[in-house]
């Protein structure tokens, strides 16, 4: 470029081109082409073709007009403008060209020094929009062809990252349960061998007494000396223990670190309280077919009640000699014997529905519901169960109440509402809140319920929904609130999971065994803190719908859940189509829903075992103490 | 406790649950109050309807049907809520059980039937419900 011979920066302090126009304008011959302006703070250059044909190459070596006027905007000299004057003309006539620089000023060479190059910095910006105009409309095509692809995977990964974060959760969950299932396993043992440990040392020692009064009574003073030798625990007895303290669960698993992540996961994502029902029964199913033990005294409930033995007085009412009697307690049984509750839960259910279910303070819930019946009714069921209430009329207004920071229990939310359906509102809640939602609805295929399930709802209260049905998903997912049952206070109970887990099995296992089996055990556990699960929940809801078929336990399992898990972008547009086909459901769907909150409820062992007093037996019994 | 004259129409422990919450039973303000907002808001429900009928709207008729059928559906009022089913199937161009599709002009031939039939169904019901809570009007 010229400006590298003509301009540059020089060691002087001024440079070299503004020197030169100085010099040039020194120059008296080459007046009548190029002189100072009349004010002598500018320079005029009065014929162009002259001056660049002449001048130009005797001070600048070129001749070159635009090259000289873009140097002189490089010192940044500015051409006088003479649009604002009269006639439109400069001064010096049409065709003269005026430069002006502040520090530029005739007998002033002194300023010169200050004209310097603009920095390069902002002419490189100038230099790029040239560039980029110059730009051909292809590469911009390409361009912005390129960033779209971009976009589209960034969105394909989004989308995948929210499927695997989503999976990373449920799994963590399930780990998580499998964890405190393998631990219970581990009490169940320990108690297990307690127990043995026990029973046998009484064994031993009665045998003693026996062989030692044999003794006596013959008159023989003899000491049984093999007697003390043999005192040890039988040898099976031994090894387990030394096994099971080699393997401790306690001390090999850290659930710990997994509930961290499960938490921080939680947070981030709010998603997915619950997974999918159909998920956690595969995954714990297999597992919970677990301690032998267990299986054995649930089936021996079961099947076999009347040969039961309740543990009784000073021995817990069992004759640790009478080998029969060990095969027939009731793992976990309470001392105090069940009869005495037996009848009394009962009464209490029936007559005392609205009796306050001991909130430790009144919940607080979310009613969100369009329909003004629906709503009035639910509020009042709620008011009678000493909630405290707050209702939504659509999706959205619930959205804004969670999202100015009010706080609620649980939120029952109706599905199909104006402005902002059910789904959508939780899936928008779930990002800032993790509040149990429960889905308020008549549409409970297994496809519609899956769908609530990934969007972030925890449980499903079919509609019209009753009033036990209500209380029960008040009671099942406010467990915290609950003052503490009298009776599950004074009976201690070592692991009811297990058995609980066990009975729940047993039954879905056994499909055809009639349920007049199970009716005759007069159950219980008909407490209003009891948990119900699996065939309780279905038989509410056979009340709330009150479809005229019999009760069914044949029908189990008849709908299974897909496992295959779409993961539906947008909430509305899948509800709409299963809606076109909803129907009244078969029967088989019924127990669905007893799936989901059976599920729900292996999915988080430590609430179960609150929820379960220890009555297990009458958890399978949902015929016997409906309310009518 | 079921409502004479209405053993078919009413779902007696769905409407009994109602009645339960009364906290005096001869009054019966809680549940007559429910009763009758809901007799207002189905003869709202019918009027909209029968625009949306004149209009051909059968997505807004499928919506209507919805509704009423989940007020209905809380007070156990069968025999409406299994039309207002049927109106929300029609509205979606579905058949009575909402499985196959069926065409527009039958879905609106239909439509006009049905919801005929669900308000002499509410009348009959609305009848014996007011008999019920002694109302002379």
């Amino acid at each position: 470029m010229d400006s590298n011979s003509a301009g540059g920066s020089g060691s002087s302090n001024s440079s070299d081109f503004v020197r030169k126009l100085y010099k040039m304008l020194e120059n008296p011959s080459d007046e009548s082409v190029v002189r100072w302006g009349n004010d002598g703070d500018s320079f005029v250059v009065l014929e162009n073709e002259k001056f660049t044909k002449h001048i130009l190459p005797k001070h600048f070596k070129h001749s070159n007009f635009a090259s000289f006027v873009r140097q002189l905007n490089k010192y940044d000299f500015h051409k006088v403008r003479h649009n604002n004057e009269e006639n439109g003309q400069s001064q010096y006539g049409p065709g003269a060209w005026e430069f002006k620089h502040p520090d530029f000023k005739m007998n002033n060479k002194d300023a010169l020094d200050n004209i310097r190059r603009k920095a390069p910095a902002p002419r490189k910006p100038n230099q790029a929009n040239v560039d980029d105009l110059g730009m051909p409309s292809q590469q911009m095509d390409m361009v912005s062809g390129q960033l779209m692809a971009t976009q589209a995977q960034l969105h394909t990964l989004e989308q995948r990252y929210n499927e695997l974060s989503i999976h990373h959760s449920m799994l963590l969950q399930e780990v998580i349960g499998l964890q405190k299932t393998v631990v219970n396993h581990e009490h169940v043992m320990q108690n297990v061998m307690t127990f043995l440990h026990g029973v046998d040392s009484q064994q031993r020692r009665n045998s003693k007494l026996l062989f030692n009064g044999a003794s006596r009574q013959n008159g023989n003073a003899e000491p049984p000396a093999q007697a003390n030798e043999d005192d040890h625990p039988a040898s099976p007895l031994q090894h387990a223990s030394k096994l099971l303290s080699e393997t401790n669960a306690d001390v090999m698993l850290n659930p710990r670190n997994l509930e961290h992540m499960n938490e921080i996961t939680m947070r981030m994502n709010g998603t997915l309280t619950t997974p999918p029902p159909d998920v956690l029964r595969g995954g714990t199913r297999p597992t919970s077919r677990g301690p032998p033990s267990a299986t054995s005294t649930g089936s021996m409930r079961l099947e076999n009640l009347d040969n039961l033995v309740y543990p009784v007085g000073q021995n817990n009412g069992i004759d640790p000699m009478y080998s029969e009697h060990i095969n027939n307690i009731p793992y976990a049984m309470p001392p105090k014997a069940p009869d005495a509750g037996e009848a009394k839960p009962v009464e209490v259910r029936k007559k005392g529905l609205f009796a306050d279910p001991g909130w430790i303070r009144p919940p607080q819930i979310l009613l969100v519901e369009d329909d003004p019946t629906c709503r009035r009714i639910g509020s009042k069921f709620l008011y009678a169960f000493h909630c405290a209430i707050d209702s939504a009329l659509d999706g959205l207004e619930a959205v804004n109440k969670m999202n100015a920071g009010s706080k609620y229990d649980l939120v029952l939310m109706d599905i199909i509402m104006p402005n902002l359906d059910g789904v959508s509102a939780c899936h928008l809640i779930r990002q800032f809140d993790t509040t149990p939602i429960i889905a308020m609805t008549s549409n409970i295929r297994s496809d519609d319920i899956s769908m609530y399930f990934q969007h972030g709802m925890n449980d499903v209260l079919p509609k019209p929904f009753t009033k036990e049905g209500l209380l029960h998903m008040l009671e099942k997912h406010l467990v915290h609130l609950k003052k503490p049952s009298p009776h599950g206070d004074t009976m201690p109970a070592p692991q009811p999971v297990q058995v609980a887990r066990q009975l729940i099995l047993k039954e879905e296992d056994s499909p055809a065994k009639s349920p007049a089996t199970v009716s005759n055990w007069n159950s219980p556990s008909q407490l209003p803190g009891v948990s119900p699960v699996g065939s309780n929940m279905t038989d509410e809801y056979a009340q709330g719908l009150q479809v005229q078929q019999p009760h069914h336990p044949g029908a189990y399992g008849v709908n299974p859940m897909q496992p295959g898990m779409g993961f539906t972008t947008s909430p509305q547009v899948p509800m709409q189509a299963r809606q076109q086909q909803q129907q009244l459901p078969p029967a088989g769907h019924r127990r669905q829903i007893s799936d989901i909150s059976g599920g729900d409820d292996m999915n988080n062992p430590a609430k179960r075992q609150q929820m379960f007093p220890p009555q297990m037996p009458g958890q399978i019994n949902p015929m016997q103490s409906r309310p009518r | 406790m079921s409502i004479p004259g209405a053993e078919d129409s009413i779902d007696p422990s769905t409407f009994e649950q109602i009645l339960e919450m009364d906290e005096d039973e001869v009054e019966r303000e809680f549940s007559k109050s429910i009763v009758y907002d809901f007799f207002t808001q189905a003869e709202g429900t019918f009027t909209k309807m029968d625009t949306n009928l004149d209009k051909k709207d059968l997505k807004t008729l499928s919506e209507l049907g919805h509704f009423l059928k989940g007020s209905s559906a809380t007070l156990g009022l069968t025999k409406v809520k299994d039309s207002c089913e049927k109106i929300q199937h029609y509205g979606q161009l579905k058949d009575e059980t909402g499985t196959k599709d069926i065409k527009e002009e039958e879905a609106l031939k239909k439509l006009e039937t049905i919801i005929k039939q669900t308000k002499d169904e509410f009348h009959e019901v609305e009848k014996v419900l007011k008999e019920f809570y002694n109302d002379d009007e």
